[in-house]
């Protein structure tokens, strides 16, 4: 409006007999204007709750609920656990005293085969420390990405400059080990201490340092996905097939989640795929509109050229799901700006476009 | 012995925690604003829309989507309890309910005394390791604001304090109201012998000067203290019968009429300001500062100005920082502040990230402060009543959509100007308010003062409080309102997860 001159303040009675109250008919208030009158529409109420009802969840709920599923899982008390742990010490127990009776039995032959025993024992607890550690490190980390991406959302919905910062602060550190990301990473860092509210820092944050790692999660599910498809189209065996996809669907979640900066052991890896299960329950009843479709119209045309070869697109597709899931609950950010891809995008060659 | 006293004070102050601590679930909330900032209402309609949340809920009317706790569905209720403190009056909610909703709704008047009210909301904790029903019991306090405007006078010597005022009402906006108490003040001898009958006319002229100041069309903010704008009980009490006075430095002579000023104000901060802020100040976990920036924007820059005066004064007296287990036994803090710009129902709803700019400049400083103590701090435009809804006024040409204005629509309150119209109380109006500036350093610039209503760019009118849809059970179902659920989410929020 600049430029222009201001509007001073104005009022209307509505009980005037120039002024006119219109919900609906153009035309009625158009003749009305045009014979010098005032006309008010009323506007839709910008506070009124949304009518749709809650429970179908955005994408951003579905991610949050499926991280606190598995990722962010913390119960003090499960009969579950309960179980693991009481088979684990037993087994520990028992494992401890086996090898206690095999450095015994060693010492009897010989003194010299004894020490050696003992100083094997010695590296294999080291070992285990170590492996335990690593696991718990890993934990840790999956737990961090996935707090971040709650306070990253928070922040964003708040716009709330101090959350994002820190936010973006932390979601630097995480990526401090990649060289690749060395030049998004200084243009964001410099960006934190100006000024610049929350939802521009985090758009900026997200075109950077996100895009790159998101072309190759998205590469890495296409892959998997056409030798998936590829391989349940050749092999012979059902048994062959299962155990393939089952294979190359761990395979890509530790992919994905190492691209995102996860480093998932034996036991993240099982959170992460709590969360992903969790995440497909939750969004495949969303993705009907789209999936189902696709799902049927590409297996029918496959499948009308072989059954084997039908299969295989479906195996494909299933495996591109589990990657896109993957993809959303592993990512220290939601999807704001970049959007959010679809087995379409990732995995086009399952639908018979163009070959990629 | 002030010291001795606040000592006891933080001592017992540090046994209660510590006892509210060990039962639970408690929370005091500040609601801290000047006078006419809405104080009233909004506690009003919190209390209100908690304890009809569930009736709400019955007749299918979604209110407060944004409160989670009653948006999940896991709000059983809330009910009103007996407040803990017996000597302190009884917040007459009722009373200020029915003013809004009865035959001839109106604003509450404006508050006289201070009062208090103690809110428990049942829920059900949907996460953590005590999940089950639970409950939260919130403390109220409603005074006036004008008391508000005293905390500033703690740190302030009688001697500070008159060379303060006398150099505010030498200001460009303040003269002409403040000529006739001036003239009085100049003309008086210090240090001549003390008369009660100058000193009640002195303490006169200056409350009369006080009120002027006050008054809608000046909508001036800074005006300690307090208890001459709104006596309380403390009427004609010997303790409110001082003013300030122009003297040199130096001690003061013994039996001059400045001794027994400067007595009488030290005697209105030991007896009258400090145990106010202590009983009901010092021990807060959240603040929501209402601050109506409409009335100062009406009147003008200098109006602005001396409100951001005001805030600032009265915010460097409260206690923030990040609390934590320790700090809750023994020194609660204010953890959370929330800053609402009130009757953002009054401007269109494109404007109100406008308002909310202002808003944040006129408190920014203790926006800052309370940041760097890990406080969390918000800003939001919110009416916690909504009168009014929003409609697009077409005219003049056909296809000239700019020229269309976007209005609110309500009954504006009797006596009310704009436009050269002067209102009635009774049928419907649109009015277009004008465009708050995109940039809110706009606000502050100038001198003006008391500006008429042709002459600004904008003009805020005051309307009527809205009529109410009833309930099957017959009573009024709450009004509605803008973000008064970002406002208790962010409040309460977290402790009723």
């Amino acid at each position: 409006m600049s430029g222009e001159e201001r509007q001073r303040p104005r009022a209307f009675r509505l009980d005037d007999a120039k002024v006119l109250v219109s919900d609906g008919d153009p035309a009625a208030a158009a003749d009305f204007r045009k014979s010098g009158g005032v006309v008010i529409q009323n506007a839709p109420d910008a506070f009124a709750p949304d009518d749709e009802p809650t429970e179908p969840k955005t994408d951003e709920q579905a991610v949050e609920i499926a991280q606190k599923r598995g990722l962010l899982k913390r119960a003090l008390f499960t009969w579950g656990g309960l179980f693991w742990s009481a088979l684990g010490g037993l087994v520990s127990l028992g494992f401890s005293v086996w090898t206690a009776r095999v450095v015994d039995d060693l010492f009897e032959r010989s003194q010299a085969l004894g020490w050696i025993g003992v100083a094997l024992a010695g590296v294999l607890l080291v070992a285990i420390l170590g492996l335990l550690a690593r696991e718990s490190r890993a934990i840790l980390r999956q737990r961090r990405i996935a707090h971040l991406h709650v306070a990253l959302a928070d922040a964003r919905a708040n716009d709330d400059r101090g959350a994002a910062r820190k936010g973006v602060g932390d979601l630097i550190a995480i990526y401090a080990a990649r060289p690749e990301t060395a030049r998004a990473r200084k243009l964001v860092e410099d960006l934190t201490r100006e000024i610049v509210d929350a939802p521009d820092l985090l758009d900026i944050a997200e075109r950077n340092l996100m895009k790159p790692l998101d072309d190759e999660a998205r590469r890495e599910i296409a892959v998997a996905a056409k030798r998936v498809s590829m391989v349940t189209a050749l092999s012979p065996r059902a048994l062959i097939d299962v155990a393939f996809v089952a294979a190359q669907a761990v395979r890509l979640l530790r992919r994905i989640s190492e691209v995102y900066g996860g480093r998932p052991g034996f036991f993240g890896f099982l959170r992460l795929a709590r969360s992903v299960g969790a995440h497909l329950a939750i969004t495949g009843g969303m993705a009907i509109g789209d999936t189902l479709v696709q799902q049927v119209l590409g297996h029918g045309i496959a499948a009308r050229l072989s059954a084997k070869l039908g299969e295989g697109v479906l195996n494909g597709m299933l495996t591109t799901r589990i990657g896109l899931s993957a993809m959303a609950v592993c990512r220290p950010m939601p999807f704001v700006t970049e959007n959010q891809p679809g087995v379409k995008d990732v995995a086009p060659f399952l639908f018979g476009g163009d070959k990629s | 012995m002030s010291t001795f006293s606040d000592f006891l004070f933080e001592t017992r102050s540090a046994a209660s925690a510590l006892a509210e601590y060990v039962r639970g679930n408690h929370l005091r909330l500040g609601v801290t604003g000047l006078s006419r900032a809405g104080k009233t209402v909004f506690i009003t309609a919190m209390v209100e829309n908690l304890v009809r949340a569930a009736a709400a809920a019955r007749e299918n009317e979604r209110i407060l989507p944004v409160f989670r706790v009653h948006a999940d569905g896991r709000m059983i209720g809330a009910r009103l309890e007996a407040q803990p403190d017996d000597h302190v009056p009884r917040f007459a909610w009722e009373d200020h309910l029915a003013a809004l909703t009865g035959q001839d709704r109106h604003w509450p008047d404006s508050t006289r005394r201070i009062s208090e009210l103690r809110v428990t909301i049942e829920f059900e904790r949907g996460q953590g390791w005590r999940q089950g029903r639970s409950d939260l019991t919130i403390d109220i306090v409603d005074y006036p604001g004008e008391w508000l405007l005293d905390l500033p006078l703690l740190t302030k010597s009688y001697a500070q304090w008159s060379r303060d005022t006398l150099e505010a009402s030498a200001s460009a906006a303040r003269a002409p109201l403040a000529a006739d108490w001036r003239a009085a003040t100049l003309a008086a001898s210090p240090e001549g012998p003390a008369s009660e009958e100058q000193a009640q006319k002195l303490a006169g002229l200056f409350t009369d000067y006080l009120r002027a100041a006050r008054a809608d069309r000046y909508a001036l903010s800074t005006l300690p203290p307090g208890r001459f704008l709104m006596p309380g009980d403390m009427e004609g009490s010997p303790a409110l019968t001082f003013a300030p006075l122009r003297f040199d430095d130096g001690e003061a002579r013994e039996g001059s009429l400045r001794a027994m000023m400067e007595r009488r104000y030290e005697s209105y901060k030991t007896h009258v300001v400090r145990p106010f802020f202590r009983d009901h100040f010092a021990r807060l976990d959240r603040q929501i500062v209402l601050v109506d920036a409409l009335s100062s924007l009406n009147s003008g820059p200098a109006a602005v100005r001396d409100l951001e005066t005001a805030l600032t004064e009265v915010l460097m007296a409260f206690r923030a920082g990040k609390s934590s287990i320790l700090s809750t036994i023994f020194r609660p803090k204010i953890d959370r502040i929330l800053f609402a710009a009130t009757k953002a129902d009054h401007l269109h709803h494109e404007s109100h990230d406008r308002l909310e700019a202002i808003l944040r400049m006129l408190v920014a400083r203790a926006i800052a402060r309370a940041e760097d103590v890990g406080a969390r701090v918000d800003v939001v435009a919110m009416a916690a009543v909504r009168a009014t809804r929003e409609a697009l006024v077409k005219q003049g040409r056909m296809f000239a959509d700019r020229a269309d204005l976007e209005a609110i629509v309500g009954v504006p309150l009797p006596g009310e100007t704009i436009d050269g119209e002067t209102f009635d109380g009774a049928g419907e109006v649109a009015i277009y308010p004008g465009d708050l500036p995109a940039d809110p350093k706009l606000v502050f610039r100038g001198d003006g003062l008391g500006v008429p209503a042709g002459a600004a760019d904008y003009r805020f009118v005051r309307f009527r409080p809205p009529l109410r849809k009833i309930a099957s059970d017959g009573k009024p179902l709450p009004a509605p309102s803008i973000r008064l659920d970002r406002a208790l989410e962010f409040l309460l929020g977290d402790r009723l997860l």
